[in-house]
């Protein structure tokens, strides 16, 4: 048998150090010779016993008495019969009040204890009804009782080493858990004896060979280094293998890291992050965007109305003015437009942002040339709730403007985004369609873990777009979606748990 | 995004060729198409459009002819179509538009498809473009409807006009009972489902020939009788009907040359209107109406960023169905009779793209140096949450859309500036989150089961009403944050504040709120920085504990980080 002796516990060294090979162990030996508290003694035999160093041998059930309150005065001073008794015996006749009012003692105690001496026949009542000594000698039971309760007095008696008649009467004087009542309390206690296995004279071989004596320093205090007694002690080590408590520690959301993960991803690419309120306007969120006021353009997605106020009070202008005209006729942008009438009124009613290139449209009208800008902001979608629709949810968008800025470094900029943001392996374009790019991109991606999917949109901002908010120069216009990749490197499976409130489930959550 | 079923076989048989799903998915892209799935039990293709502008590429026969001819270049000639300067033979069909259509929806139009039998496939794929074309492209046939009838039984000429819903009745299809126009909208379910469009109208729109017979109230229902098409049928009659001529057109000519490659013979009827219109008074339908576009050398270079010449372009526009000319650096194409998309020079770039093909470009990265920088908002956000994090919070992340239970009776708070949702999907996602706290307590309700003490924090947005704002609303940076255990109390917030505040170099002072629900009276405090409140801290009333369900006491925080900009 393989005992790493090194992680006994200081009870359990001393312990086995201390017995021999068939030796009886017993916790009141442990108690007497190594001063062990009892609840020390009961651990050390059952790791002992656990670890197979110690086996049971036997038990028995101890009973022992121990003196009450009462038992200790009564021993001292008498029972009330005693007491009754010599009163009696060198005076006259009393009355039981008068008897209990002399003694102090309770009438219902003066009651029982006359009783039995009226019983043996040592006193009796005249004929006024008060009690005179007739019999000189104090009955058997009497003494016998007083002579067990001073007994007592030395401490708790064994049953096993008391006489038939003195368990007799001990019978009489004793409760279980004494009620206060009574002048002795028994108590049972089962006592388990132990013998040392070979398997724990192996484990003391090897502690004595080890040098280990259980006086090791355990947790080392500062009374411990300032006195230096360490320096002539010895440590005891920890076990490696014993249970590790839990740790709650104050920690980031690994959602949210992910998210600053790519920001700063983004910004170490050259991009500056922007930013808007929750609450847009179809203006913004599609007028701008060359997305048709009725048209079929329009319903690629379904938004959120806010129900008050319903209008802003305004559109910047010229923005207002130029949207208008080149939905109208194309404006300046050299395009013929969507050829209807612009509906002011509709254009200010307000809705909750529905997707992020609404900030780069506002970019626009605030950018720098070149300028690269990015934004991680939360949108929201009319749509049914469920594992693959959340009610508010995070897109990723951006735009680089540059005189120079063309197709083939939309691809460049999306193959740089799928190495360095997707880690991807392996990379496709496919021409895709929004309304406000063209030509438009799709960049379909392998991913390690996912397999192929489509990572992300872009394009070349219509000029209805870019010339209508001030821009002459292209804007290329990229999308990605990060909530699949941010859900494989959460290791879960339904994008609502991105935003899960349970406490436990985000605590124990880890990034890959 | 539009998505239309078709059987291989059909399929195969317009591309002239079986393909295996590797090659689909090659030569989709094309026509910005997705297998979207392959039931191979069954021998069906589910297909996935992703241009809402092309609505021709939405049956098989458009996607079959793009990618056709982008295999091998011959782009198919349509004879049947009138124009500006051309108008085809009639042969005699007219339909006449009254002066009351106006009223409810101005314009209807159609042709005739002869000579091939109706079959299965045929029906099939028929009422799916009607459906693609009406719902899709037609916003839920608000702007295009469509009907289909037996021409046979048709005598010309044809008449449109607006009808009273109360004496104009006729036998719907699919019921047996002769209704009022009205009557329909209210019983038959197309009614129910389309009626809306017309509902308050003054007249409802109706078709009928020069007997009397009932073709249909458009966009809603056909009359059982002539507008009952059934397999079997070789003579049709397709109309279009809408308040933009430019769209039943475009539509009307998608389906005529559909229904050519599936091999109708095509045959024009000549729509006379009371008044002109935008392409005359009178128009021999399908018509071509577009207008031609063009594109230069150097607007293929700019976009591109690629040396294509005008040869390659016009041979990559080719490839794309599309025909074109040069005229030294000038490239003019003639839009095909089933497109309208050419609004800009670049979507004619677009479409050098693809017929030039994308894998032919070669990426590159931009030049131009810029330098990278986060918002204020968010450098502090992150400083904020580095403070609690050492602290001992757990950061969250939460939705912003609730309910009104949440975030207003729960907090037994007026709520009388929070942004409500006009159309919610649920009472669940009714109302703008106006605060972090509620998101606190509901995961403390929904979190009764794990280890104590709970301290959770999140740097998110909130939103509320503002009426000095353009808006009428603010949306704010806030800082949240909530401790719960059994022994927590205003202690702990104040010193968790006060530290916050001594990393963030802010001063601050601490005043008695107002009254506030929330939190227990005397036990909590607003948090001033320069005279302002930017934030509230204190005991969470056990009111608003029980509302939640929460058993444990809990301090809430939250500071309006903007403020500290």
């Amino acid at each position: 048998m393989d005992i790493e002796v090194k992680n006994f516990h200081p009870l359990e060294v001393k312990l086995l150090r201390h017995v021999g090979l068939g030796e009886d162990i017993s916790a009141e030996r442990i108690v007497n010779e190594l001063d062990y508290k009892i609840g020390q003694c009961n651990q050390a035999f059952s790791w002992l016993c656990a670890k197979g160093c110690l086996k049971e041998t036997g038990r028995r059930t101890i009973v022992t008495y121990e003196l009450t309150e009462l038992g200790q005065a009564q021993a001292n001073e008498g029972t009330p019969a005693q007491r009754i008794f010599d009163l009696l015996k060198g005076g006259e006749p009393l009355s039981l009040p008068e008897i209990a009012e002399k003694l102090g003692l309770e009438k219902s105690d003066i009651g029982s204890a006359y009783g039995s001496l009226s019983k043996a026949g040592t006193c009796a009542m005249n004929a006024e009804n008060k009690a005179f000594v007739k019999n000189d000698q104090l009955p058997a039971d009497v003494t016998e009782t007083a002579e067990l309760l001073k007994k007592g007095l030395a401490g708790p008696i064994d049953e096993a080493t008391m006489t038939e008649r003195e368990k007799a009467l001990m019978g009489r004087i004793s409760k279980k858990r004494g009620a206060a009542g009574s002048p002795y309390k028994m108590t049972e206690r089962e006592e388990v004896t132990y013998q040392m296995t070979e398997a724990g004279q192996e484990a003391k071989e090897a502690l004595l060979k080890a040098n280990i004596t259980g006086e090791e320093i355990g947790v080392l205090t500062p009374q411990i280094i300032a006195s230096g007694s360490w320096k002539t002690a010895s440590f005891r080590p920890y076990g490696l293998d014993a249970p590790v408590q839990r740790l709650i520690p104050g920690r980031h959301n690994p959602y949210a890291n992910y998210i600053q993960w790519v920001k700063d991803k983004l910004t170490s690419l050259g991009f500056e992050e922007f930013d808007g309120p929750l609450v847009e306007n179809e203006f913004w969120n599609g007028d701008a965007l060359f997305m048709p006021q009725f048209h079929s353009a329009h319903d690629i997605h379904d938004v959120y109305y806010v129900k008050e106020p319903r209008h802003c009070k305004q559109i910047e202008e010229p923005w207002l003015s130029n949207v208008a005209a080149t939905h109208e006729n194309g404006g300046n942008t050299g395009s013929r437009g969507w050829q209807y009438k612009f509906d002011h009124e509709f254009t200010r009613r307000q809705i909750l942002r529905s997707q992020g290139t609404v900030l780069s449209a506002h970019q626009l009208t605030k950018a720098k040339v070149p300028g690269k800008y990015f934004g991680i902001v939360r949108c929201f979608r009319f749509d049914e709730v469920d594992a693959k629709h959340g009610a508010d949810f995070y897109q990723t968008e951006g735009i680089v403007i540059g005189k120079e800025a063309n197709l083939k470094d939309l691809l460049g900029l999306l193959k740089m985004f799928a190495v360095e943001v997707a880690g991807a392996t392996d990379f496709k374009y496919v021409p895709g369609y929004f309304p406000f790019t063209e030509p438009s991109i799709e960049i379909h991606i392998k991913h390690p873990v996912l397999g192929w999917f489509e990572m992300g949109g872009s394009g070349i901002f219509r000029p209805e777009v870019t010339k209508s908010l001030g821009i002459d120069e292209p804007v290329l216009a990229w999308g990605l979606g990060i909530d699949r990749m941010a859900m494989m490197h959460l290791g879960i499976n339904d994008i609502r748990d991105l935003f899960s409130p349970n406490i436990d489930s985000v605590r124990t959550r880890r990034g890959n | 995004m539009p998505k239309f079923e078709t059987k291989e076989k059909f399929l195969f048989n317009l591309l002239g060729r079986e393909y295996t799903d590797d090659e689909l998915e090659q030569v989709f892209p094309r026509a910005k198409a997705e297998l979207d799935e392959h039931d191979k039990e069954n021998g069906v293709f589910k297909i996935e459009l992703n241009d809402t502008n092309r609505p021709d590429l939405w049956s098989a026969m458009g996607l079959a002819r793009l990618l056709k001819n982008y295999e091998n270049p011959q782009i198919k000639q349509y004879d049947f179509f009138s124009s500006k300067c051309f108008t085809a033979d009639n042969k005699g069909r007219e339909l006449h538009v009254g002066n009351r259509a106006k009223e409810v929806r101005e314009f209807s139009c159609g042709f005739v498809a002869k000579g091939k039998t109706v079959d299965e496939d045929i029906l099939l794929t028929l009422i799916q473009s009607q459906e693609k074309l009406c719902f899709n492209f037609g916003r839920k046939r608000k702007t295009i409807a469509m009907g289909i009838y037996r021409n046979d039984l048709i005598k010309y000429p044809i008449h449109y006009d607006g009808a009273d819903p109360d004496k104009t009745h006729f036998v719907p299809l699919h019921m047996e009972e002769d209704l009022t126009l009205r009557e329909i909208l209210e019983k038959h379910p197309k009614g129910q489902e389309y009626g809306y469009i017309i509902k308050d109208k003054p007249v409802y729109p109706y078709l009928y020939d020069d007997s009397g017979e009932t073709l249909s109230m458009p966009p809603v229902i056909n009359s059982a009788y002539v507008g009952a098409v059934e397999v079997g049928d070789n003579n049709l009659f397709v109309e279009m009907s809408g308040p933009i001529l430019k769209d039943i057109l475009l539509c009307a000519s998608i389906m005529a040359v559909d229904m050519a490659d599936l091999g109708f013979e095509i045959e024009p009827v000549k729509v006379i209107y009371p008044y002109k219109t935008e392409f005359g008074k009178e128009i021999t339908v399908p018509y071509y109406f577009q207008d031609s576009q063009s594109c230069t050398i150097e607007d293929i270079k700019h976009v591109l960023g690629e040396d294509i010449d005008a040869e390659e372009a016009k041979d990559a526009l080719l490839r794309m169905g599309v025909y074109s000319v040069s005229e030294g650096n000038t490239i003019h194409i003639t839009c095909p009779e089933y497109r309208n998309d050419f609004l800009h020079p670049v979507d004619v770039v677009e479409d050098v793209m693809i017929g030039y093909g994308l894998e032919n470009f070669e990426p590159t990265i931009p030049r131009d140096f810029t330098v990278g920088r986060l918002t204020p908002a968010e450098e502090l956000g992150r400083k904020v949450k580095d403070i609690m994090v050492g602290m001992g919070f757990q950061e969250m992340i939460y939705n912003y859309l609730g309910s009104r239970r949440e975030y207003v009776d729960n907090m037994h708070i007026k709520g009388d500036k929070v942004i409500m949702i006009a159309n919610p999907m649920s009472e669940n996602f009714e109302a703008v989150r106006p605060s972090i706290i509620p998101s606190l307590l509901e995961s403390e309700s929904v979190s009764g089961h794990a280890t104590y003490p709970h301290r959770i924090f999140e740097v998110g947005k909130v939103a509320f009403l503002e009426p000095s704002d353009n808006s009428g609303t603010a949306t704010r940076n806030y800082l949240g944050f909530m401790s719960a255990d059994g022994s927590v109390t205003f202690n702990d917030a104040n010193s968790f504040i006060n530290t916050l505040m001594y990393f963030l170099r802010v001063e601050y002072t601490l005043a008695a709120p107002e009254d506030d629900p929330r939190f227990i009276p005397g036990r909590c405090a607003d948090i001033m920085v320069g005279g302002k409140k930017i934030g509230i801290f204190g005991e969470v009333h056990p009111a608003v504990l029980e509302s939640w369900g929460c058993g444990m006491p809990a301090v809430v925080a939250e500071v309006d980080l903007d403020c500290l900009l």
